[in-house]
């Protein structure tokens, strides 16, 4: 689907936001500086990405993790973005942990119902939990193992 | 006081609305705002961009296997601080030519005046 990494672009009206957001009112952007940040923004994150990599090779990792990230910036010297990001992704951190406990909650209730009604079949809900579990294999790979 | 953070947020796309009829239509004719209904009260903004845009891109190193969540995420927030920083540089630049609005080469003047954004040479 896409041709060159530089043509995957991110959605023109986000930037468009972001840039009126970061300047004050009444200052305007043409069509044509817009798009090359947008194009600059899709080149930025292939360095960054690509500079990560190099860090999770070094750690002998397959997969990219958060830290390479902001090691990547460090190395880009975008110093400036690692405390807001490192403040994202404790956000982030936190919502994605409320989210789990509450699919786990539901799974908990489910599991006491199906276990008063018939306590073979919880079985089968387990089967369904590693379904979803492989989605989500390649954030878990390194943190909890389910035991 | 914290509503007043709380207020601009919420009211952010309406804002964008009324800016966007003011100015002659320069400003492209964003559709109406994308319908993310903003945890204004959640504390930092998680991300405006779409992560699977994001995804896209960092799959597109060849040298890249696999790329967790957390990773893309910070990615994803990193890209918009670029933009508004790079935005911002522009700007700057803008201004010395008492314009007020941001053309083409002040983004070109800021990449060349801005040791960071050495990796944009290409792009100008």
């Amino acid at each position: 689907m896409a041709e060159r990494p530089e043509d995957l672009n991110l959605p023109n009206a986000v930037i468009t936001r972001i840039i009126k957001e970061a300047l004050p009112d009444g200052v305007n952007i043409s069509k044509e500086a817009r798009s090359a940040i947008s194009r600059a923004a899709s080149v930025f994150v292939l360095y960054a990405t690509s500079c990560a990599n190099n860090f999770a090779m070094k750690g002998k990792r397959k997969t990219l993790n958060a830290g390479d990230v902001l090691s990547a910036m460090e190395e880009m010297e975008f110093q400036r973005f690692i405390s807001p990001l490192k403040e994202a992704l404790d956000a982030y951190r936190r919502e994605q942990k409320g989210k789990k406990e509450a699919s786990e909650q539901k799974k908990k209730d489910k599991d006491k119902r199906t276990d008063s009604e018939e306590q073979d079949k919880s079985r089968e809900d387990d089967n369904d939990e590693d379904d979803e579990r492989m989605e989500e294999e390649e954030q878990n790979e390194e943190e909890e193992v389910d035991n | 006081m914290a509503a007043a953070a709380t207020a601009a947020v919420t009211i952010g796309p309406t804002a964008a609305l009324v800016a966007e009829e003011g100015p002659s239509g320069e400003a492209a004719p964003a559709a109406a705002p994308p319908p993310q209904a903003p945890a204004a009260s959640a504390g930092p903004r998680l991300s405006r961009l779409p992560l699977a845009r994001v995804k896209a891109l960092v799959k597109a190193d060849p040298d890249v296997t696999l790329a967790g969540q957390e990773a893309i995420f910070i990615l994803a927030r990193a890209a918009e601080l670029f933009v508004e920083t790079i935005a911002r540089d522009a700007y700057f630049c803008a201004q010395q030519g008492k314009r007020k609005t941001l053309q083409r080469k002040d983004l070109d003047n800021a990449i060349e005046a801005v040791d960071e954004f050495a990796f944009l040479e290409e792009i100008k």
